[in-house]
């Protein structure tokens, strides 16, 4: 394989590992809901992925990346905290703007007296 | 006794007229809903932008707050890796922006965020960032 494939393949791998890292936490963050508690298990976390920083072998990597996608998909929580206004909160478009169109009328029924 | 004072309680209560007062205009109007009858409910659907300035200094503040960064080296224009954070570290800031400010970040945004003026361009430019 050319240099540049190896690198771009390396780039994807890092990037898949950084989500991969950042759903990890938001899962860690969703089970251990007091931040104490999610401060210790987050650096487990961390642990884990340092464990492995030093693999050069691409289908180490590869294989190690699939591994952990596999376990964070067992260690899903079935109510995972959305922050409420965004898509697929439970405030999210609660109260849609009122076109300005709408306006009032005050003087409903009485028209006919002007 | 009580019969005197129920029949002057009553009397009193029959006599007293209080003026109604009607304040609609007199002729035909279609006003637009006016500032004092609207509610506040919607906020987060109106675009409320954050001051620009109260961006940067919340965003620079929890850079500055990270255990690994060197608070010397964050200015406003100083990248995560000058500041001295791998890329976990950047994953750690990034959430810990999101929960600063009270947005979710997709993950694929969330990625491309290694700097702080593309982290304070982020937040400047979300509508419901709080």
């Amino acid at each position: 394989m050319s240099a540049a494939a190896i690198a771009e393949r390396r780039f994807l791998q890092q990037q898949r590992c950084r989500i991969l890292y950042r759903k990890a936490l938001k899962s860690v963050l969703d089970w251990a809901v007091h931040r104490d508690i999610f401060y210790i298990e987050g650096e487990k976390t961390r642990l884990q992925f340092e464990a492995n920083r030093d693999v050069q072998n691409l289908e180490t990597i590869d294989r190690l990346l699939f591994e952990g996608e596999a376990r964070l998909a067992k260690l899903q929580h079935p109510d995972p905290y959305v922050v409420p206004w965004s898509p697929g909160g439970s405030k999210y478009a609660r109260n849609p703007p009122v076109p300005p169109v709408i306006g009032l009328v005050n003087d409903f029924g009485r028209e006919s007296s002007h | 006794m009580r019969h005197a004072v129920r029949a002057l309680h009553s009397c009193v209560l029959r006599r007293l007229q209080v003026q109604v007062q009607l304040d609609l205009p007199l002729k035909a109007s279609v006003t637009p809903v006016t500032r004092w009858c609207r509610r506040m409910f919607s906020d987060e659907a109106h675009a409320t932008h954050l001051d620009r300035g109260e961006v940067v200094a919340r965003v620079l503040d929890v850079v500055k707050t990270h255990p690994k960064a060197d608070p010397t080296k964050v200015t406003e224009s100083a990248s995560f890796q000058d500041v001295g954070l791998d890329s976990l570290d950047t994953v750690e800031l990034v959430m810990s922006i999101e929960e600063e400010f009270a947005v979710a970040i997709p993950d694929a945004e969330a990625d491309k965020i290694s700097s702080c003026p593309e982290a304070i361009e982020y937040i400047a430019s979300h509508p419901s960032a709080k």
